[in-house]
């Protein structure tokens, strides 16, 4: 892929955020609309052509933690609101190299994470599990090797303790499993065709309507 | 190369080299207990310094060996073993078993050499077992391991491939005593030559392998091990006790994903994802594997319970819970049969079927087990005997001996027959909660009891829990076919 060779000789083994949203939606990965915005002159168009509400992000491959560095702003709704947000934001990167994101807002109170390791015995294997602060609080996740098959990957669904958020709860719709599991597959593909991607954490991947879109994605190089 | 397993676990003509006139060194034990178990073939002992051992002749090599071989088990000091390897491929062995130690465990320059020499070897056209293993035991040709002289030599269904050699001989005691009989038992010591993925694709091919077990630590290519697992799963269940598994934690990670998937996580996913039923100690491997020889392998799902006591109802329904399985109510009209059947107060005729008391004739006991297989709901039955009962009773008697008032016999003919009958199996539970050292008379009464079983195909458990563990193995493993 030309983003990996891009960020290779940069000397960086990190994909920034809007990176490594590329590179899975060269597999097919639904990802979020976005723009990536590094000045205010280009700023009006891209929020014009995202849309209200949305979401502004640092991003930058220096830097791995943006909720912990003040980096996002949820739920703008105006030009006025925007300007102000990409302001802070550039000043809080605090000189690491880097631009704003704008995103659209995927709503949805439902967050899961797909990820990607490479295990020294088994090659590329896929994770699916709760997403958001809940991964590491629970570390409700399942395991399969790359290639996935669809059995796989609706096993690997019905593998975790909280398999029902899954369903048809609370007046929200079921997911998507057909979409779930052509995403793990993907992903699966991603570090099998990428002998260079080490690892891959698509966190959160938000149900919006059922439907799994990555909000957030990590991907980083051996 | 490929390899003639037939001629590595029947052999006809066996050296064993590294044997000496006196004294007891492990390769003495090695033949003493071939002796033993009566291997049936010629045995030819070898030492430089020739004489005589338990009446048979030591040759003084390889080459002086009269006719050609077909296997050879090596206990010389390792620094000897290239050669002698090497003797034994020119004399025609097929295979060779190295048990002797000093190899790439001694973690010494001297011992990676050795090992690559080895290797060099087998690439001619030799198949090696080890260095430094326990060696192969198979029933049907009298093979045997170092600290093996009495095993079975009743041939069944069961392989069991181990990277432990200190598993292997323990798996083929215990799985002895719990009821199993093996096709071929082999320990790989540091698998120079033959390893996990050959023979278990081998193991998948043979006839007379039923169902394969394996300890592993670590495999050598991981992606062959999972397509083979995979392909041979298909066809016989795969029953696999990972050693070693860790949380990733102190990798040097990245990721959230990475930091998750620690080996104890993607192995587990991955042994699902092939199909394999995974197993935490060797009790519940030898447990698994005798639910799987005994048992036909069918997707359990609902089971009638039949004991005695109202917590043991509690334990059961508490136990099904936790392994996907159900104990669902009877058909009217069969739980009124069975009400009919049990003796009065204190029983009670609802699935988890409580019996009431200890003593309940066997021939009642088979009778309810014949009225609960009526109701199509139920795909398998577990018989909870407390017979260990029977010792107050004897005491209460003024009896001596417990097993006369036992009805072990006529219990399992029963059993036996509703099995037959109904083709609804039975599975057997006889704890024994009389443990004093004064008890023994009790321990031999429930062995004998469970040899009764056994001796008619139903499988024994001590543990309720494990019973249920054991079924829920089966079931599982033909939801993922």
């Amino acid at each position: 892929m030309d983003i990996i060779a891009k960020v290779q000789k940069e000397n960086r083994n990190v994909l920034s955020e809007y990176e490594s949203k590329l590179l899975l939606a060269a597999y097919g990965i639904p990802v979020t609309k976005e723009l990536l915005v590094e000045s205010d002159a280009a700023l009006a168009s891209a929020l014009q052509e995202v849309g209200y509400p949305l979401v502004m992000k640092g991003c930058s491959s220096e830097i791995a933690h943006k909720t912990e560095k003040g980096l996002i702003r949820i739920d703008i709704r105006g030009e006025a609101e925007a300007k102000a947000a990409f302001g802070e934001i550039m000043a809080a990167m605090n000189g690491a190299a880097g631009a704003v994101l704008v995103q659209e807002m995927v709503r949805g109170q439902r967050e899961l994470v797909v990820g990607m390791t490479r295990d020294p015995q088994f090659g590329p294997c896929v994770m699916f599990g709760l997403g958001g602060i809940f991964t590491e609080i629970l570390r409700d996740v399942s395991f399969r090797k790359a290639p996935l098959e669809k059995r796989d990957a609706l096993q690997m669904m019905g593998e975790i303790k909280g398999k029902k958020i899954l369903e048809a709860i609370r007046g929200m719709e079921a997911a998507d499993l057909e979409a779930l599991a052509a995403m793990l597959i993907n992903v699966g593909r991603v570090g099998l065709e990428n002998a260079t991607v080490k690892e891959i954490d698509i966190n959160p991947v938000i149900l919006s309507k059922g439907k799994p879109v990555a909000v957030d994605a990590l991907v980083v190089l051996i | 190369m490929a390899a003639d397993f037939d001629r590595i676990f029947n052999p006809k003509r066996i050296a064993f080299v590294g044997v000496s006139a006196g004294g007891y060194g492990f390769a003495n034990e090695m033949l003493s207990s071939h002796l033993k178990m009566g291997f049936a073939g010629a045995i030819y002992p070898v030492n430089p310094k020739g004489g005589e051992i338990f009446g048979l002749t030591i040759y003084r090599s390889v080459e002086e060996i009269p006719e050609s071989i077909d296997f050879a088990i090596i206990a010389v000091a390792a620094r000897f073993v290239p050669e002698t390897l090497e003797a034994c491929r020119l004399k025609g062995a097929a295979g060779a078993e190295i048990v002797s130690a000093g190899f790439r465990e001694a973690a010494t320059n001297e011992g990676a050499d050795l090992e690559q020499r080895v290797k060099a070897i087998c690439a001619k056209g030799i198949r090696v077992v080890g260095p430094n293993c326990f060696g192969i035991y198979c029933p049907e040709s009298g093979l045997t391991f170092v600290p093996g002289p009495d095993l079975s030599r009743t041939p069944g269904g069961v392989a069991f491939v181990s990277q432990s050699g200190g598993m292997s001989i323990d798996f083929a005691l215990l799985g002895r005593s719990l009821g199993l009989r093996y096709s071929k038992i082999i320990s790989l010591g540091n698998g120079v030559d033959l390893r996990e993925t050959e023979l278990l694709k081998y193991l998948g091919d043979d006839e007379k392998t039923k169902v394969i077990a394996m300890y592993v630590e670590g495999v050598e290519d991981g992606t062959l091990f999972f397509e083979t697992l995979k392909k041979v799963t298909a066809a016989k269940p795969v029953v696999i006790y990972k050693g070693g598994l860790s949380d990733a934690g102190q990798r040097a990670v990245q990721s959230h994903t990475a930091s998750l998937g620690g080996s104890r996580a993607i192995w587990e996913g991955t042994l699902r994802q092939a199909g394999a039923v995974q197993v935490s100690n060797l009790y519940e491997a030898v447990q698994t594997c005798l639910a799987f020889s005994l048992l036909p392998i069918r997707p359990y799902r609902s089971m009638a319970v039949i004991g005695g006591g109202g917590a043991l109802g509690v334990a059961a329904c508490d136990a099904a819970e936790r392994f996907d399985l159900a104990i669902p109510r009877l058909k009217d009209e069969v739980r009124d049969k069975i009400d009919l059947l049990l003796p009065k107060p204190g029983s009670s005729a609802d699935n988890p079927i409580d019996v009431a008391n200890p003593y309940v004739a066997p021939q009642t006991i088979a009778e309810i087990l014949r009225e609960a297989a009526g109701d199509e709901r139920i795909d398998i039955q577990v018989l909870v005997q407390l017979l260990y009962h029977y010792k107050s009773l004897a005491i209460n008697m003024g009896l001596a001996s417990l097993k006369d008032i036992t009805p072990t016999a006529i219990l399992a003919e029963g059993v036996e027959d509703v099995v037959a009958k109904t083709g609804k199996p039975v599975v057997m539970v006889l704890p024994n909660h009389r443990q004093e050292p004064g008890e023994l008379d009790v321990e031999e009464m429930l062995r004998s009891a469970k040899k009764a079983f056994l001796e008619r195909g139903i499988p024994v458990f001590d543990d309720l829990d494990e019973a249920l563990r054991a079924i829920h193995h089966v079931a599982r493993y033909c939801q993922g076919l």
